[in-house]
C-alpha cells in the first residue's frame, strides 16, 4: 500500500515538474502540494521531544513541498520559524533519509526549489538595481536642471510693489517661503483666470500635506494702468485666500517684469478704451532663498505642478 | 470700466460655448446662430468678443492643419551669387 502511494506521489511530482518547465507554476505547486506524507520517514526522524508537532511538520516538508510562507527554502531544507536550533539538523537528516528512499523525486524537487529561489533572488536583485539606478538618474536630471536655471538667474533683482490691500511689499518680504508667481492682468478673457485657478488648486493640494511648508501664491499685474489696488482686490478674492495681488507704478511693474524676463505688450485700444495685453504665460517657482527654481507653462496641469513643487521642496531640504 | 468679476466671466464663457456649439452643429453657418451671437456679444466685453472670435478661427485652422495636412511653405530662395 505504501509503495502504491509513493508511486502516485512520484507521478504527481513529475507532472509538477513538467508543469514548471511548461511555465505553469500553479500546476507545479498544486501538484507538489498534494502529496501524501511518508509515515515511515516521519517515524525515523521524530526523535526530538521538544516540539513533536513541529518535528513532524518539518520532516513532512521535504517530502511534499508543504509551502506555507514560513517555509522559505534553502539547500538545507525548510524549517519552521518557531523551531529551535537543534531542529535545523533534523531536516538534513530527514533529507538524507528520504534521499535513500527516493533519489529522483527529492533531488528533483530540491533542485526545483533552489532554482526558484535563486531566480527570485536574482530577479529581485535586478529589479532593485534598476529601481535604484532610475532614481539616481532622475535626481541627477533634477539637479542639472536646477543648476541650469540658476545660471539663467531670473528674479535676482528686487521689486517693490503695492499689494491688493495697499501695503508696500518687496521681494525681501517673501524670503523664507516658497512662492508661485504669475504675471497677468484683470481684464484677461480666459487665460489668467485659468492659470490662477490652477495655482489655487496647486496651493490647496499642497496645503493638505501638513509636512510641507505653506506656498505663497503671487499675482503681479502687467497692466498697471488699469489694475490699481482696488481692481486687484476685487480680482484676487475669486481665487485662493492666500493669493496676493501686486501692482504699482508702471516703472515699478516694469522692473518686476524685467526681472523675470516677462514679455508684456498692450494691444490696440477699442472705442471703450479696452485692450488686451499680450504677455508671457508662465508660473514661476521661487524658493525661500529668493532663487528662481522652475517654471510651468500652460501644458502642465495642477497635479503635475504640485508634484514638481513637492520634489523641489524635498531636494531643498536635503541640500 | 472695471474688469468682469467671476460671475460675469462665467456668464460670458457660457454664451461663448453656446455659440460655438451652435456653429459646430451648423458647420460654421453664422446666419443660423444669430441669436447666440447676440447673446454672446451682450454678455462679453467687446475686446473679449473679438478675442474669442479670433480664437475660434485659430482653433478651426489648427484642426484643419491637423486633419487635412498642409504643404510646408517654401523656404527662402537661394540668391543668385
Amino acid at each position: 500500500m505504501f509503495s502504491v502511494g509513493s508511486m502516485l506521489c512520484l507521478e504527481r511530482r513529475m507532472l509538477g515538474l513538467v508543469g514548471f518547465i511548461g511555465g505553469d507554476l500553479h500546476a507545479t505547486f498544486g501538484r507538489l502540494l498534494r502529496c501524501p506524507v511518508r509515515s515511515s520517514a516521519v517515524q525515523k526522524t521524530s526523535g526530538s521531544t521538544h516540539h513533536p508537532q513541529r518535528v513532524w511538520l518539518s520532516s513532512q516538508v521535504p517530502l511534499c513541498g508543504h509551502h506555507t510562507p514560513k517555509h522559505r527554502t534553502g539547500l538545507y531544507g525548510p524549517f519552521t520559524l518557531g523551531s529551535s536550533r537543534g531542529l535545523l539538523s533534523l531536516p538534513l537528516f530527514t533529507q538524507r533519509v528520504t534521499l535513500s528512499q527516493g533519489p529522483n523525486t527529492s533531488t528533483a524537487k530540491i533542485r526545483l526549489r533552489t532554482r526558484l529561489v535563486v531566480t527570485l533572488l536574482f530577479g529581485g536583485g535586478l529589479l532593485g538595481t534598476w529601481w535604484y539606478v532610475r532614481n539616481e538618474k532622475r535626481q541627477n536630471h533634477r539637479m542639472q536642471r536646477i543648476e541650469q536655471l540658476k545660471k539663467v538667474a531670473l528674479g535676482q533683482g528686487d521689486f517693490s510693489l503695492l499689494d491688493h490691500r495697499g501695503h508696500r511689499r518687496t521681494k525681501r518680504d517673501f524670503l523664507g517661503s516658497w512662492v508661485l508667481l504669475y504675471f497677468g492682468f484683470t481684464h484677461c478673457p480666459d487665460i489668467c483666470p485659468e492659470e490662477l485657478d490652477k495655482v489655487s488648486a496647486v496651493v490647496s493640494s499642497l496645503d493638505k500635506d501638513r509636512s510641507l511648508p505653506a506656498v505663497q501664491p503671487l499675482f503681479v499685474t502687467v497692466d498697471p494702468e488699469r489694475d490699481n489696488v482696488a481692481a486687484l482686490e476685487r480680482y484676487v478674492k475669486d481665487f485662493h485666500p492666500r493669493l496676493i495681488g501686486l501692482t504699482g507704478t508702471p516703472e515699478e511693474v516694469k522692473v518686476a517684469g524685467k526681472d523675470y524676463r516677462v514679455y508684456a505688450s498692450p494691444g490696440p485700444k477699442d472705442e471703450d478704451g479696452d485692450y488686451i495685453v499680450d504677455h508671457t504665460i508662465l508660473i514661476y517657482l521661487v524658493n525661500p532663498d529668493g532663487l528662481f527654481l522652475d517654471y510651468y507653462n500652460r501644458m502642465k496641469d495642477d497635479v503635475q505642478i504640485a508634484e514638481s513643487v513637492r520634489n523641489h521642496m524635498k531636494s531643498y531640504v536635503k541640500l | 470700466m472695471s474688469a468682469p468679476d467671476s460671475k460675469q466671466r462665467k456668464a460670458c464663457w457660457g454664451t461663448r460655448d453656446e455659440l460655438w456649439k451652435c456653429l459646430d452643429y451648423n458647420q460654421d453657418n453664422a446666419a443660423s446662430c444669430e441669436k447666440f451671437q447676440k447673446e454672446f456679444e451682450a454678455s462679453c466685453p467687446a475686446q473679449w468678443v473679438k478675442y474669442f472670435t479670433k480664437r475660434r478661427d485659430f482653433l478651426k485652422y489648427k484642426e484643419k492643419m491637423q486633419t487635412e495636412g498642409f504643404e510646408p511653405a517654401a523656404g527662402p530662395k537661394e540668391s543668385q551669387s
